[in-house]
C-alpha cells in the first residue's frame, strides 16, 4: 500500500486516541464531586486511558483503551450528605484536578502533533500530484 | 456528482485504455471504476458523520483521501485530454 496513505491512517489513530483521552479527561472532571448515593457507598473511581501499538494494524496506529484507577478514596466529614457513613464520612472521587489538567493539555499536544503530521503528509502528496500536472 | 465525474473521465472513447489502467487485479477494476469507490466511500463517510454514527476522525480521513485520489484522477484526466489534443493538431 501506498506509504504516505498508511503514514495518514497511523496520524489518524493517534489524532481518534487523543480524543478518547480528551473524553476520559472530560468525564473526569464532570465527576470529580460524583459521590456515591446510598450511605457508605464508593464514589466515582477516576477513569484512566493508556494506549498500544495497534499490532493487527499494517498502518501501525495507536489504539487507547480505558481503564479504572482504584487508588483510595479521600473522605469528607459530612454527616448530613446522603452517602455519609454512620462516622459521617463521605467517599470523594480519587479524582485530581491538576492531574486532569496536564492530562489534558498533553492530549492537545499530542493532537497538535498528530495534525501536524497529516498537514506535512499532504503537502508531500500534492508535491507528488503537481509533478503529474506539470510538464503537461 | 460521482456520474458527472464518471462523465469527466471517460470524455472520449478514443481514451478508455488511458484511463483503464488495470492494475492487474483479478476483478478487472480500472481507474475509474476504483476512483468511484474512493468517492462513494467518502460519501457514505460524510453522512453518517452527519448522523453522529462515525467518529469525525474517520469522515476527515476518508474525505481526505478522496480528495487525494480526486486530484490525482484530475491530473491523470488531463493528461490524457492534452495527448488526445496533440494527436488531434498533428499535421496530416
Amino acid at each position: 500500500m501506498d506509504p504516505l496513505s498508511l503514514a495518514n491512517q497511523t496520524a489518524f489513530s493517534g489524532l481518534f486516541a487523543q480524543s478518547l483521552r480528551m473524553k476520559v479527561v472530560a468525564e473526569n472532571i464532570a465527576n470529580a464531586e460524583s459521590t456515591g448515593s446510598t450511605p457508605g457507598a464508593d464514589a466515582y473511581r477516576r477513569r484512566t486511558v493508556s494506549f498500544t501499538r495497534a499490532m493487527n494494524d499494517v498502518a501501525g496506529g495507536v489504539t487507547a483503551q480505558t481503564g479504572i484507577d482504584m487508588s483510595s478514596f479521600d473522605t469528607k466529614f459530612m454527616p448530613s450528605h446522603k452517602a455519609a457513613d454512620k462516622n459521617g464520612y463521605v467517599k470523594m472521587p480519587n479524582v485530581n484536578s491538576i492531574v486532569e489538567m496536564t492530562d489534558m493539555r498533553q492530549a492537545l499536544r499530542s493532537y497538535e502533533a498528530n495534525l501536524q503530521v497529516i498537514r506535512q503528509n499532504r503537502e508531500m502528496g500534492n508535491g507528488l500530484i503537481d509533478l503529474l500536472r506539470q510538464g503537461g | 456528482m460521482v456520474n458527472l465525474i464518471l462523465n469527466a473521465l471517460s470524455v472520449a472513447p478514443m481514451l478508455k485504455p488511458a484511463l483503464t489502467l488495470d492494475h492487474g487485479a483479478a476483478k478487472g477494476e480500472n481507474f475509474a471504476s476504483q476512483f468511484l469507490d474512493v468517492l462513494k466511500q467518502s460519501e457514505t463517510a460524510a453522512i453518517s458523520g452527519m448522523q453522529g454514527q462515525m467518529p469525525m476522525q474517520d469522515v476527515v480521513m476518508k474525505v481526505m483521501e478522496a480528495e487525494r485520489v480526486f486530484a490525482t484522477a484530475m491530473a491523470v484526466r488531463d493528461k490524457a485530454v492534452s495527448a488526445y489534443l496533440e494527436m488531434s493538431r498533428m499535421q496530416i
